[in-house]
């Protein structure tokens, strides 16, 4: 793929540097211990994290925010532990989900999870087999939905984000 | 020594981990530790960090401002509330301008957070605060026969800084400790570092299963009875999801999944009925013949 | 030279900056505001400082000039001393370590005291570190300046201290470093006592079994040096010694050493090895970095300067069995053996020091997910030397240790401990410098023993800037080293035949590169050696935020430290390889002869002055002393502190803490310090 100057945003790095989780993305020197480590790469090299802050740098912004692979991400902290320069890159993963979010790329499986959690304050509503099968093994009932948790996704603007129409991250090929 | 703490059971446990929740609060019962129940903790964060950071944070900070209100710290069964949990309470403790915005946001809840909540895994509760030496002393039955290869998962132990480093993530050791100190033989294996691949299931189902066949392939080459576990996210892919990966992949292996409480409950004497052994996924049934 | 004096507003307000009222029989004080080129001004508004002092009490005249410390810079100011009678001079420019020398001559020539200047740095403290904030900064600069003219008004001329020069030097460390600024001294006539530590000279370097680029055998290089330092008539070797104390300052310090006991008698013993033949307990070989074994009566290498034995009374039966074995004592003809030395003081008066302390390998067990010190094939660069090495384990042939067979596949890992975030240790986040080098040579070595061996070099960047190393990768390119540019996370043992796994990723083809080899080496920076904090403490030197020592100036003063008379040479300043040890070694010793070679030293008066009215000998001077600088004595009049001169560093922490305001810091007066406070204090 050839790249022109003109399809580098400059500022991207930056922006990504005050995304929280983000702040050390620049220190990257490129070594690879963070893909040399990395159970998915292993696995399907369409997710290499070097390659993606390497992108960061050089500012291809779309190719980033909208690609499914940083969604790849298993969050196992492998990399983070070990990087030299500390660029924390499971959170730096982190940031830019959160960007491409924002910018209106969301993978539907974390934006089912996001809804579910939205409306029940947990991950799964809770039926009443579940209550019945609670209750055999002498555990407590659990107490339905814990609405204060719709009220959270209202107050940091989480709930109007998720309100908006939003794409499914382009897919990549397997390498 | 009075160890008491709020058990925040998070999403997973109570509904697809029963037998983890069964078994935990039954040695916790065994071993003198006092679990305290709060009903109106939610969701811990986790599974929206990815799209909404500052919705994890506010999350965790309710959660923790509720032990804080009962004076009580947290311990927790799954990882990954375990991590989720432990980032927001160290960042909210030590920023105080975060603390703040959270507070502000927490007011509109009719909430508030001092930061004082400290959150600790299970494991690491006996781990630490019941300690090696009272485990040796709980244990009344035999469990020598058994050979357990034990899952350490991600967010047990990394970020190792939140965790002020109790175990070394690249050379862990405290799970196998307690399966020693339960009197079961540990299995050491290649690929105990590992990730389980659960949380980008939802992603890419074939990375993810690829990731577990990884290492059960490993572990059953080893030999071992079983894999102990201490998260319930783990378990979804090496015990609901085994039979998956074998038929996917042809394999075969059948290999039992315990949680740490169910296995130390085995030692404690306790009967696998109590432990809830017979909802595992895989039936620990020849597991159970080796103990006689 | 149109440079400066375009600049010197003496057209601008305040009648050109003269200031004639308000100045009646108090200071007369001029100020001079640097631009410094556009270093200060791009950033402070300089003529806003200048402005905004010239009508402050004293003040006579306030200028700016574009360089306050050229040639027309120094002349205004000289000129104004004469034409407007100052007394008192200011300098708002840079920090007082680069300039206050000169302006202090200048003030000499001038028939000024020196010590009656001041200077405010609004260079390194305002420009320099709020580049972004001009406004700030130049009410940084303002407030500076201003406090600076507090101070100076109460200022007092003092007399410089002329004290003696002891023409001698002691050099601490007998590495390279140390040895080579020994012979330098040496043979510019300057008697020199050279201290180690360990039994031997020698250093690091002997433990090297070749040198990049050049691939000289090391000790071939070095054992002439250690001979020559054995040989040279004006030079003291003091081994198996260690620094217990220095007071005094430049040209008369006096220092206290201890010699641990060798058990041996240096004068008799002729090394021949008798003794170590008979001797029945075995210890860890050191120098063989624990992979061979020697004997308890030992000598630490066959070249080892001084040629003597040592016993180790820590493997020693004589020690752990309560007196008894003494076969060495029996065996030796010589009647060397010596059970009874013990610990000895030895006290130096020398005129002036050179620290040659070296440095410590990285404990590379530290990081774990290398497996150092689980896995027995890994080992550290430092390990390799003495593997491969004649004098080595294995004799020369470069075997792995885990069943000592040839490796035939082998990795080197970069970087291990250097550019890391993670190292708590300043040291370690940057580049050690040398180990690029050491693995290209490493890696050579072993295509050179097995040209079949299969050789990969993991690194992050090559870095091979010096003469002749260029060359040197190129042609380890060349003999088939394959260099991969990427970082492995962790090296992966398999239990059944200690075979090490290698997963990286080759940034350079995009593939993941899943290797497996018999032995990795791991190349390790280079940290501070211990003990280096206490021994710096003990000079009163200032260490770098990396735990080495700090230089004078990192650019033109890189042999010396902040302390006068006391000099650096090798990796007590900074990671580097032999030659620029040597020529910084040189540069020391040059640096020291040059003080020594003066009959006398002019020092500044900055110890303090005891009341002996107020006095009323209470001791807590004396306590707090870390110098032992100042001692409460019995007089005429009872109990009265009295300052040691020789030990007083200037330090201040008396006069801070006497109740009775009975002791003054000389040029620190409180009343100086408090006029400064409240001038830095007022809003502005």
């Amino acid at each position: 793929m050839d790249i022109v100057i003109t399809d580098l945003d400059p500022r991207f790095k930056h922006e990504v540097a005050k995304e929280e989780g983000g702040e050390r993305v620049k220190y990257c020197f490129q070594c690879g211990t963070c893909t040399s480590g990395c159970p998915v790469s292993e696995i399907d090299s369409k997710y290499n994290p070097r390659c993606i802050i390497r992108m960061v740098i050089l500012g291809m912004r779309e190719q980033v925010l909208r690609s499914d692979f940083i969604w790849l991400c298993s969050t196992c902290y492998t990399c983070y532990e070990r990087c030299p320069q500390d660029v924390r890159i499971t959170e730096v993963m982190n940031a830019l989900k959160n960007m491409a979010v924002r910018e209106g790329y969301i993978h539907p499986a974390f934006r089912a999870q996001a809804e579910l959690i939205g409306s029940h304050g947990r991950l799964y509503e809770i039926d009443e087999f579940t209550e019945e099968k609670r209750e055999e093994l002498g555990l407590a009932r659990l107490s339905g939905d814990i609405a204060e948790v719709a009220e959270i996704f209202k107050i940091t603007g989480l709930a109007e984000l998720l309100s908006e129409a939003s794409q499914e991250p382009v897919r990549t090929a397997s390498a | 020594m009075a160890v008491k703490y709020a058990i925040f059971l998070g999403c997973t446990v109570p509904v697809r981990a029963m037998s983890y929740e069964v078994s935990a609060r039954k040695v916790a019962g065994g071993l003198g530790i006092e679990l305290v129940d709060i009903p109106e903790f939610s969701c811990c964060g986790y599974p929206v960090k990815s799209v909404h950071q500052d919705t994890t944070l506010l999350m965790a900070a309710r959660n923790l401002s509720l032990a804080e209100e009962r004076g009580l710290d947290i311990t927790t069964l799954c990882s990954a509330c375990t991590s989720v949990l432990t980032e927001a309470a160290r960042r909210l403790s030590s920023d105080g301008e975060l603390l703040g915005k959270v507070n502000e946001q927490l007011k509109k809840l009719g909430r508030k957070y001092s930061g004082r909540t400290r959150v600790k895994h299970f494991a690491r509760v006996i781990y630490e605060d019941v300690g090696l030496d009272k485990v040796r002393e709980s244990v009344k039955r035999d469990i020598s026969s058994l050979r357990i290869a034990s899952h350490y998962g991600c967010h047990y132990l990394k970020p190792s800084e939140i965790y002020d480093r109790f175990d070394d993530p690249e050379v862990p050791a405290s799970l196998d400790a307690l399966v020693e100190a339960a009197g079961a033989v540990p299995v050491d294996y290649v690929t105990k570092k590992e990730c389980c691949g659960g949380a980008i299931l939802g992603v890419d189902e074939n990375i993810a299963l690829s990731m577990t066949k990884q290492k059960l392939d490993d572990i059953s080459k080893r030999g071992a009875d079983a894999i102990n576990l201490v998260c319930p996210f783990c378990n979804i892919m090496y015990g609901a999801n085994q039979r998956k990966v074998q038929s996917k992949y042809g394999v075969k292996y059948d290999l039992p999944i315990l949680y740490y409480p169910q296995v130390l409950g085995l030692a404690m004497g306790m009967e696998p009925e109590e432990l809830a052994l017979n909802m595992n996924p895989i039936k620990p049934k020849s597991l159970l013949a080796k103990l006689g | 030279m149109g440079v400066a004096h375009g600049e010197v507003k003496a057209e601008a307000p305040h009648m050109g900056g003269i200031n004639e009222a308000g100045c009646g029989r108090g200071p007369r004080i001029g100020v001079y505001v640097c631009h410094c080129g556009l270093n200060i001004a791009a950033t402070v508004d300089v003529a806003r400082v200048r402005d905004a002092v010239a009508g402050l009490p004293g003040v006579v005249v306030a200028r700016d000039n574009k360089y306050t410390c050229s040639e027309v810079g120094q002349k205004t100011i000289a000129d104004d001393i004469k034409n407007l009678n100052l007394d008192r001079v200011v300098i708002a420019s840079c920090s007082p370590r680069l300039h206050e020398r000169t302006f202090r001559e200048l003030m000499a020539r001038s028939g000024l005291n020196p010590f009656l200047l001041e200077m405010a740095n609004i260079r390194e403290q305002c420009s320099w570190v709020h580049g972004h904030d001009r406004e700030a900064a130049t009410r940084k600069a303002v407030a500076l300046t201003r406090a600076a003219i507090a101070r100076a008004a109460l200022l007092e001329p003092l007399e410089r201290n002329v004290g003696s020069v002891t023409k001698s030097a002691m050099v601490i460390g007998g590495g390279v470093a140390g040895i080579s600024a020994a012979l330098y001294l040496a043979n510019m006539g300057v008697k020199t006592y050279l201290v180690e530590r360990e039994p031997s000279i020698g250093g690091h370097m002997a433990m090297l079994d070749k040198t990049f680029p050049t691939l000289d055998c090391s000790l071939c290089i070095l054992s002439p040096k250690m001979v020559e330092v054995r040989e040279n008539s004006n030079i003291e070797l003091l081994s198996y010694t260690e620094v217990r104390k220095v007071e005094g300052q430049v040209g008369s310090f006096k220092v206290e050493l201890l010699r641990k006991p060798r058990y041996i008698d240096e004068a008799k013993c002729v090394a021949c090895g008798l003794c170590a033949e008979k001797c029945p307990s075995k210890a860890p070989d050191e120098f063989n970095r624990g992979y061979s074994e020697r004997k308890a009566i030992y000598i630490p290498f066959p070249q080892a300067i001084p040629a003597s034995y040592v016993i180790d009374p820590n493997y020693c039966r004589y020690f752990t069995r309560g007196g008894k074995c003494r076969v060495c004592e029996k065996i030796c003809e010589r009647g060397a053996v010596d059970f009874s030395q013990r610990e000895e003081i030895v006290t130096l008066d020398v005129g002036a020091i050179v620290i040659a302390t070296g440095f410590e390998p990285y404990d590379a067990s530290r990081k774990t997910q290398y497996g150092y010190g689980r896995f027995p094939n890994v080992i550290t660069s430092l390990d390799f030397e003495r593997i491969i090495c004649a004098d080595g384990p294995t004799h020369g042939k470069l075997k792995r240790p885990s069943d000592w067979e040839i490796p035939r596949r082998i990795a080197f890992i970069q970087c291990v401990g250097s550019r890391d975030e993670h190292e708590t240790d300043g040291a370690g986040k940057y580049c050690s410098r040398v180990c690029c080098m050491i693995t290209a040579k490493q890696a050579f070595m072993v295509k050179e023993k097995y040209p079949d061996a299969e050789v990969y070099v993991y690194h992050t960047d090559m870095r091979t800037a010096g003469k002749g190393f260029e060359e040197f990768y190129q042609r380890g390119r060349s003999e088939g080293i394959v260099f991969v540019r990427g970082k492995p996370g962790e090296i992966v043992e398999n239990p059944e035949d200690h075979s090490l796994r290698v997963v990286a990723e080759d940034a350079d083809s995009g593939c993941i590169l899943d290797l497996t080899f018999d032995m990795v080496v791991l190349a390790i920076g280079l940290r501070p050696p211990g003990g280096l904090v206490e021994l710096a403490q003990k000079l009163n030197v200032s260490r770098s935020a990396d735990g080495f020592l700090l230089e004078g100036h990192p650019k033109l003063r890189p042999a010396e430290t902040s302390i006068e008379g006391i000099y650096l040479a090798g990796c007590a300043q900074f990671p580097k390889d032999i030659p620029d040890s040597v020529a910084q070694a040189g540069c020391a010793a040059a640096a020291a002869a040059g003080v020594l070679a003066s009959d006398r030293i002019e020092m500044d008066p900055l110890n303090p002055v005891v009341d002996e009215e107020l006095c009323i000998g209470c001791r807590l001077c004396e306590k707090l002393c870390p110098y032992g600088g100042i001692k409460v004595e019995k007089t005429d009049k009872g109990f009265k502190a009295r300052v040691i001169e020789l030990a007083c560093k200037g330090c201040g922490v008396c006069g801070a803490a006497c109740s009775a305001r009975a002791i003054k810091m000389r040029h620190y007066s409180d009343e100086q310090i408090y006029a400064q406070t409240a001038a830095l204090l007022e809003v502005g």
